[in-house]
């Protein structure tokens, strides 16, 4: 299963947080894709997926100040 | 030769805006996430800093006397700034840069600080300022002074500490922080779209810090980075038209602004962001007290949290504890409580359906 989750026009920590709550309710092996336009979420959402043990499957920019991640549950 | 300032500035807009460095998201993590890496980078940038001005003091190059401590205005006004910066979502400099990269959420932010640190000054609450700056003052606000000693033996022992962090940090087994594609090589590869590391971009900030001494101390203002006076002295030149106002330190935050603004331009990261109504009122909200607070403190998380901590002073070491102290009430009733009671809500609706 995969999971959109957009939180374009929130500042951090926010996208960071909304990602998080949005993990708890997935399934291992379902993704989730994340659609986010903050700075600093380039930094610090690959940083919490990758310490939480999931996998980045996709990390992309999609225009200017807007990226996407995919991150699939461990 | 105030243009310097200009120049000073953009250098340090634009390496915050690329290393994202952000102290309130540093202090919240410590809290949220136990993650020190911010606050060890911080040290870091103090730490090169404190070396350097150190030495040009002893050499001569200029004189710096920390003067007084009003412990009260510092402790209380930091703990407040620490509350502000958490509702704005970024500190002083962290909501220059951050206007820089078109989020209007900080121009209201940086509207509500400029305005209140100018009313804590030459405004309504200047009376207020300056009777809690004077109504509880310790003489000395050198810790060398204090106890007596050479200021060295206050820096060498803190570099030490630091080195150990670094080295302790370095050798820690390490994850791989997946990376974005990258579409750019060489040279604009590394400025506008590697990821830098914070330790990297602490060290460049010290030197920053450090050669704004130098570079403000020939305009005639003896002092390193500063950002709540520039910023309020931008409002009271623009409402009073003294051209006295105009400063080193004017031209600093301006270059701030302006070095974001190349950085995210050239890395494609800038656009125009509109917050919610929520979002814009603690701006808003947060801006105020964080002028109140940096001015009654003495300086916000740059002023009291990277110089008068590198001046190896009671006041910027003060400071940042407490201003730290006031990231965590804040994310406790912003991030933390909100959450809690989200879980206890469906928890109970849960039963109820059971």
């Amino acid at each position: 299963m995969q999971r959109k989750l957009e939180v374009l026009g929130m500042v951090c920590p926010f996208p960071l947080i909304e990602a998080q709550q949005a993990m708890e309710e997935l399934n291992s092996g379902d993704e989730l894709v994340v659609e986010f336009d903050c700075t600093q979420g380039t930094e610090s959402i690959p940083r919490w997926a990758a310490e939480a043990g999931h996998t980045v499957t996709e990390f992309e920019q999609t225009d200017e100040a807007a990226w996407t991640i995919t991150i699939r549950k461990k | 030769m105030i243009i310097t300032g200009l120049l000073c500035g953009a250098l340090l807009g634009f390496v915050m805006q690329r290393g994202r460095f952000c102290l309130t998201g540093g202090f919240r993590d410590m809290y949220l996430a136990k993650d020190n890496r911010m606050f060890y980078a911080l040290l870091i940038a103090i730490a090169v800093q404190s070396v350097g001005v150190f030495l040009l003091i002893d050499l001569g190059v200029f004189e710096y006397s920390a003067g007084a401590l009003p412990i009260l205005s510092v402790i209380v006004g930091s703990f407040i700034f620490g509350i502000g910066i958490i509702l704005a979502g970024g500190c002083a400099t962290g909501t220059w840069y951050r206007a820089g990269e078109g989020l209007i959420g900080s121009w209201i932010a940086l509207a509500g600080y400029m305005l209140m640190s100018t009313m804590m000054r030459t405004g309504v609450f200047g009376p207020l300022n300056q009777q809690m700056q004077t109504s509880s003052v310790l003489p000395t606000n050198s810790i060398a002074e204090t106890f007596g000693i050479n200021h060295w033996f206050i820096i060498i022992p803190f570099v030490a500490v630091v080195l150990f962090i670094i080295y302790k940090q370095l050798t820690k087994p390490k994850v791989a922080i997946p990376k974005l594609k990258a579409k750019r090589t060489g040279l604009a590869h590394i400025l506008f779209e590697k990821r830098w590391h914070p330790f990297v971009t602490a060290t460049l900030i010290g030197m920053i810090a450090l050669i704004a001494w130098p570079l403000s101390a020939a305009t005639g203002r003896v002092f390193g980075l500063g950002i709540t006076t520039p910023s309020a002295n931008i409002l009271q030149y623009l409402t009073t038209g003294d051209q006295s106002f105009l400063n080193w330190g004017v031209f600093l935050v301006v270059g701030i602004f302006s070095g974001s603004l190349i950085a995210a331009k050239a890395s494609k990261e800038f656009r125009f962001r509109m917050p919610d109504v929520k979002t814009g009122i603690n701006s808003f909200i947060g801006g105020n007290l964080m002028g109140f607070g940096a001015t009654l403190a003495g300086g916000c998380s740059i002023g009291n949290g990277l110089v008068m901590t590198a001046m190896m002073t009671w006041q910027g070491w003060i400071g940042l504890v407490f201003m730290i102290l006031g990231t965590w009430t804040a994310s406790y009733f912003v991030f933390v409580r909100p959450r809690q009671k989200a879980k206890a809500a469906k928890l109970k609706q849960e039963v109820t359906t059971a």
